[in-house]
């Protein structure tokens, strides 16, 4: 991150949505899906895909980091192994693990990869984080439920990087929720999760990629932004493995400008930002989590921002 | 010879764990464990389950598995010393911070990483042994060839939790219910009026999980396609293949369900007794159906 005054990262599951999407907001990018390994065209299954995904990202000026699967298994290290090894070979720079298990393993047999540790890995104190470091952490993305206070004290641990926007994940699972519609919908697996699929229950709205549960609103930062450079935070991302190549173009476009102003000293929010962060939402914003409130709470004065379901 | 390791949500259970044959039994201290309050012990009533272990030449481990603020770290480490004065020796942990400097710090203890550390493979069984873990807890959904290899991987007890509840989300990895809605609770021996401010169970906070993926959700995609639905979960009794992970090596076998009363410890800690004595015997285990608790019950005990 040399010269530059903060990292925009986001996260891309395959080489077909790679192509499809324009990146000029971003820095960097965390290549594969973590949540499956049906996901078509997930590029932790596909080493020369992955390769492939690396040199583009290189060719654009953008870093590439490759990601592992949430809750990995006995079974799928040796696939990870060979994503891990293609991935460094290609030129990617960082692995992001969501265990201990995973982040030994980079230690001990990637060793020009740096380790970042993933929000799965639900690790939420200082001293867990340090304890970490012994393999080889780097960076840190903290639970979606921990707050800004908190991720203070961690970042002097290690740097953290800031979810700023998008639907988060609120727990992963073996089973996918989504397999017994197979039937009712004419539609199966890998076609199931890419279909934007909502879960609804009264006023509560989650979201599903069938193994993975994410919020159904989306975790909207924008008016915190400042409070966020102040803390000293520089590594930030925003969440689209789930979202139109629309979608990671325009929110990361709003964070990079708002950014920039930021770091410009020269804040305020442009209405149009909130017309396109509200262009690209369905069921409204939240960020409770950051403020020490249930997640789907909205704090902030941005009029309607919070939207009426969560 | 394998360890069969009990819940005790109250003493009643503990007390009921215990006659049954479960050599140890853990406990949840007040405040400070996962699943909050209904399955937790005060200090006196822990104090007479380490005497209650101590008369069945039994172990009383401790759960003190929420992870803690910043605000309640010296809390939960000021608790230490009164629980080793207790005679508790085991304390079983979620926070890796927790679990890198707790033995360390006391080296009569010995630390488990709890089942919401996430460990299913041999190399989280390596990584958290590195990391200062004395045991390891691996959900049921980890066969007697999983386990043998986990085993494999680090000079540290493997422990199978071979009755448990397979909730959609991975066990400890929730946070279900502090995005829905959250109940602040009391903060353990802190100033009275002191309140945890937010946080799933993980946390020590109490969302309202009212088993919400147990409940009917309408699934719908963009094309309007729709389907009702449970979140998928699943009891597993893993009863016959406790011959299986003996031969593994794994030490200890445990039993989920600090929020069960009495009455249903009891005979759920006796069939894995006759089994774990039937398979250390070289006999064959019950073949009887696999014991089965309330198709209502999950670990929070709602």
């Amino acid at each position: 991150m040399s010269g530059e005054a903060f990292e925009l990262a986001t996260g891309i599951a395959s080489l077909a949505e790679l192509a499809a999407s324009d990146l000029e907001p971003y820095d960097a990018v965390y290549l594969g899906s973590p949540y499956c390994d049906r996901y078509a065209g997930n590029l932790l299954e596909r080493p020369g895909d992955l390769a492939e995904a690396v040199r583009r990202l290189a060719d654009l000026g953008k870093r590439a980091y490759v990601t592992t699967y949430a809750a990995p298994r006995h079974r799928q290290v040796d696939a990870l192994r060979r994503a891990l090894a293609a991935g460094a070979a290609a030129g990617a720079v960082a692995a992001e693990v969501h265990g201990a298990g995973l982040a030994r393993i980079v230690r001990d047999e990637c060793p020009g990869l740096a380790v970042h540790l993933g929000t799965f890995a639900h690790v939420y104190t200082p001293a867990a984080l340090e304890a970490l470091r012994a393999f080889g952490v780097v960076r840190i993305a903290p639970p979606a439920e921990l707050p800004l206070d908190e991720m203070v004290a961690l970042g002097a641990v290690a740097p953290v990087e800031v979810t700023l926007h998008g639907k988060v994940p609120l727990g992963v699972s073996e089973s996918c929720v989504l397999l017994g519609c197979e039937a009712e919908w004419g539609v199966g697996c890998p076609d199931l999760c890419r279909r934007d699929v909502f879960v609804e229950r009264d006023e509560w709205v989650l979201k599903s990629v069938g193994t993975g549960v994410l919020t159904g609103r989306d975790v909207c930062l924008l008016e915190a932004v400042p409070r966020i450079l102040a803390d000293g935070h520089r590594r930030f991302r925003i969440e689209t493995l789930s979202e139109s190549p629309e979608y990671r173009a325009r929110v990361g476009r709003v964070y990079r400008e708002a950014l920039g102003r930021a770091l410009a000293d020269d804040w305020t929010i442009d209405a149009g930002w909130w017309a396109a962060l509200r262009a690209h939402s369905r069921a409204g914003f939240c960020n409770g989590f950051a403020f020490g409130r249930s997640g789907l709470e909205y704090v902030g004065a941005g009029a309607g921002a919070g939207g009426l379901r969560g | 010879m394998a360890v069969l390791l009990a819940p005790g949500g109250s003493p009643e259970a503990v007390a009921a764990a215990f006659d049954a044959g479960a050599d140890a039994v853990y406990v949840g201290l007040r405040g400070w464990s996962r699943g909050g309050a209904r399955g937790e012990l005060t200090w006196p009533e822990l104090a007479a389950a380490a005497r209650r272990a101590r008369g069945h030449r039994g172990e009383l481990q401790v759960a003190l598995n929420t992870i803690p603020r910043p605000a309640e770290q010296a809390l939960l480490q000021a608790a230490v010393p009164r629980l080793l004065d207790l005679g508790v020796r085991a304390l079983i942990v979620n926070d890796l911070g927790l679990l890198a400097t707790l033995g360390r710090a006391h080296p009569p203890l010995r630390v488990t990483a709890s089942i919401g550390c996430g460990a299913q493979m041999p190399a989280d069984v390596a990584a958290l042994a590195e990391l200062g873990a004395a045991a390891v807890v691996l959900p049921a959904t980890l066969g007697p060839e999983e386990a043998a290899a986990c085993v494999a991987a680090a000079p540290i007890a493997v422990e199978i939790m071979v009755h448990m509840v397979e909730e959609f989300v991975l066990l400890g990895r929730c946070v279900m219910p502090a995005y829905l809605q959250l109940r602040p609770t009391p903060l353990p021996d802190a100033e009275p009026g002191a309140r945890r401010q937010s946080g799933s169970m993980k946390r020590g906070g109490v969302g309202a999980c009212f088993k919400i993926c147990q409940q009917p959700w309408t699934l719908r995609d963009r094309h309007g396609a729709r389907a009702e639905r449970t979140f998928p979960a699943r009891q597993l009794s893993r009863l016959a293949d406790v011959p299986g992970y003996l031969a593994a090596g794994v030490q200890v076998l445990k039993l989920q369900g600090r929020s069960l009363p009495a009455d249903a410890v009891r005979p759920l800690v006796a069939r894995y007794r006759r089994a774990l004595d039937a398979a250390a015997a070289g006999r064959a285990v019950d073949a009887g159906p696999p014991p089965r608790l309330p198709e209502a019950w999950t670990v929070v005990g709602r």
